[in-house]
């Protein structure tokens, strides 16, 4: 009975976590830095968060499954190239061309995953080197910067919307599309199914091979997303533009509170997460740490947040 | 799981020695290599010169180290993907405490030690964090590997030292019987690991937990001890990578160890050891070694761009694992 007791605090605990964390960062950071509570520096912040955002909401679906998803930043960066080389010849298609590259890359992460049952992170690694090789070949293995008249391409992502920045409106429709796929479709439910128990699922006449492949096609596109954003607000494409973002992206879904073990966690647990992520990076910022050295606090940070979130049931032998 | 695990272990007991069992099938990649050979000699004959065979032996020496490594890992059906952060941060280490061009340090062997000493201190966190946390080894490992470049950063500030010392410089430039030191230093590595793969209890027994680590631990075998060891004893080895990257380099920086992760578990796979653990060893991810680095080799005696050879492995990931799973043993796949 006690022991339930704490099985239910714990569980409870676990669940406000994040959210908790999220508000006293704020509130410290904010103590240090009054600057940092203005609206305009909030606006920013929540700018800068979109990326971060729209990569780990597309990776988000497949963790729920319990897989992983490490060729993101190769697919963003891939986007990013695909829209500075095409924008001036396509225009608006050029966004949509990366967005169905994205599609059609998560399509073969996912088959190479379910068909040929390779392990999710041996196959994601392998189809990111792909990604990344693709956008080398194809960008001459160069950053290409927008020239003006193409940046005027970009004004949903860099102009502003009834006084809001469009990045923001961006991750708001990101939000509230993934929020609607996970909480309100079939493919939404059948993946917390499969993430809490594959072979139940599986029993229970679940598709489980198509619900991970949708869960893949839906990472690639929102890595692609992520990327033609991106390729906005630098107002550039390079193949290497996304590769900082990897780790920031996995931790803000775990930190979040989702759980790699699957089944347990939303979209909403990522939002808190990425917003975890941006407001510890801004805050090392103040304090004068490098921003390649932050990574030793968001590799610290992901480990431990995995150690909390994970369901040790699920896996017996852990390798 | 459970009824997985214990088919996995009946599999095991009855046939206590998968590994040494002749099967074709283990014998591909070494078909594979020979092929390869073949057909580049018959496109270029450049490739069989003895030019040519030094500078395969020379791109073959870090990923064969960082390969051995990660076989160990790789055997008992974990991962490991701290390869890059071990490696720099053991390039950059040595390359502020030997004779350098950035501080007075001048350590000589005392710095190589300690940077040993610092690459198994990494894997030992790596092993306790993933035992004793329980948490799984990519993730673990995910997290380290940022940690490392992350501290290697730091210690940099963005600069890259270069490297004065005579000794750790040899290694890529002095040369014995015409292969540069380190080649020999990298295939002295190769014999360690095969020693300690075949003639030590570690090796056994982290066969036996790649095989099934349920029946390993019911037999006995301490299981978070082997985890942690076989972590450790790959930070050693990626430390010898790190070590021979400066050297070849001539320099630390923070990039020194991109691309390498991939390159290394390219090779481990496709040189045939299983992903899920218990198949395959040292010798094969030698084979895979040279596969990756003789078709890199090839690539370029043909002209093709090195951007596409990265492409290339991934491909070359998805066949091999694709091919070398055996999929009785697994229904779920995560």
């Amino acid at each position: 009975m006690n022991g339930r007791l704490d099985g239910l605090s714990a569980e409870r605990l676990r669940q406000w976590l994040p959210l908790a964390t999220l508000v006293v960062l704020v509130v410290l950071v904010g103590t240090l830095q009054p600057v940092f509570l203005q609206p305009a520096t909030l606006l920013q912040l929540a700018s800068d968060t979109a990326v971060l955002f729209i990569l780990a909401t597309g990776v988000t679906f497949v963790i729920m499954l319990g897989g992983i998803d490490l060729s993101i930043q190769s697919m963003a960066s891939l986007a990013s190239v695909v829209v500075a080389l095409t924008v001036a010849r396509l225009g608006y298609g050029a966004f949509a061309l990366a967005i169905v590259i994205g599609l059609a890359a998560g399509f073969l992460s996912g088959l190479a995953h379910v068909r040929l049952k390779i392990p999710s992170f041996i196959a994601t690694l392998a189809t990111g080197g792909v990604l990344y090789s693709a956008a080398l070949v194809i960008s001459g293995e160069r950053s290409i910067t927008l020239a003006d008249a193409e940046r005027s391409y970009q004004s949903w992502i860099t102009g502003t919307l009834f006084g809001v920045p469009g990045v923001i409106v961006i991750g708001l429709v990101v939000l509230v599309g993934a929020h609607v796929l996970q909480s309100h479709t079939r493919f939404g439910r059948y993946s917390s199914a499969i993430g809490a128990g594959e072979p139940a699922a599986y029993a229970s006449g679940v598709k489980v091979g198509r619900q991970k492949i949708i869960a893949f096609v839906l990472s690639g596109g929102f890595a692609a997303v992520a990327g033609v954003v991106l390729a906005g607000r630098l107002a550039s494409g390079s193949p290497t533009l996304a590769a900082e973002l990897l780790l920031p992206s996995i931790a803000a879904v775990v930190v979040g509170g989702t759980a790699i073990t699957g089944g347990v966690g939303s979209i909403w647990r990522t939002l808190v997460g990425a917003l975890i992520i941006s407001v510890v990076r801004i805050g090392m910022t103040f304090l004068g740490v490098n921003i390649f050295a932050q990574n030793i606090v968001f590799g610290i940070l992901l480990v431990a947040a995995v150690a909390i979130t994970i369901d040790r049931s699920k896996i017996p032998i852990v390798k | 799981m459970a009824t997985l695990s214990t088919t996995e272990a009946t599999e095991h007991a009855q046939s206590p020695k998968p590994v040494r069992k002749f099967r074709l099938a283990s014998w591909a990649p070494v078909a594979i290599l020979l092929l390869l050979c073949a057909i580049i000699a018959l496109i270029n004959p450049n490739f069989l010169s003895f030019g040519n065979l030094v500078r395969i032996s020379q791109a073959a020496m870090i990923p064969l180290v960082l390969g051995l490594g990660a076989t160990f890992i790789i055997l008992m059906g974990s991962i490991d993907l701290s390869v890059e952060g071990v490696l720099t941060l053991s390039a950059v280490m040595l390359s502020m405490l030997v004779l350098n061009g950035a501080n007075v340090n001048d350590y000589g062997l005392l710095a190589v030690l300690f940077v040993l000493a610092a690459g198994a201190a990494v894997g030992f966190v790596n092993g306790v964090v993933h035992v004793r946390l329980k948490v799984p080894s990519f993730m673990t490992t995910l997290g380290v590997w940022f940690i490392g470049v992350g501290v290697a950063n730091a210690l940099l500030g963005g600069m890259a030292i270069r490297v004065n010392d005579p000794w750790v410089r040899g290694l890529a430039i002095e040369r014995f019987l015409g292969f540069p030191w380190g080649v020999w230093l990298a295939g002295a590595c190769l014999v360690v690991a095969l020693v300690i793969q075949n003639h030590t209890r570690l090796g056994r027994h982290i066969y036996a937990l790649g095989g099934g680590e349920e029946l390993a631990a019911l037999s006995g075998i301490s299981v978070a001890r082997v985890r942690i060891l076989a972590f450790t004893l790959a930070g050693i080895f990626y430390a010898v990578g790190g070590i021979l990257a400066a050297a070849q380099l001539g320099l630390g920086n923070a990039q020194i160890g991109n691309g390498r992760l991939f390159t290394t578990v390219t090779a481990v796979v496709v040189g045939g050891t299983a992903l899920s653990g218990g198949q395959g060893g040292v010798l094969q991810t030698l084979v895979g070694v040279l596969i990756v680095v003789v078709l890199a080799n090839g690539m370029v005696l043909m002209g093709v761009p090195p951007s596409i050879q990265i492409g290339v492995q991934g491909l070359m990931i998805i066949a091999a694992v694709a091919m070398s799973i055996d999929r009785k043993l697994m229904r779920i796949v995560k």
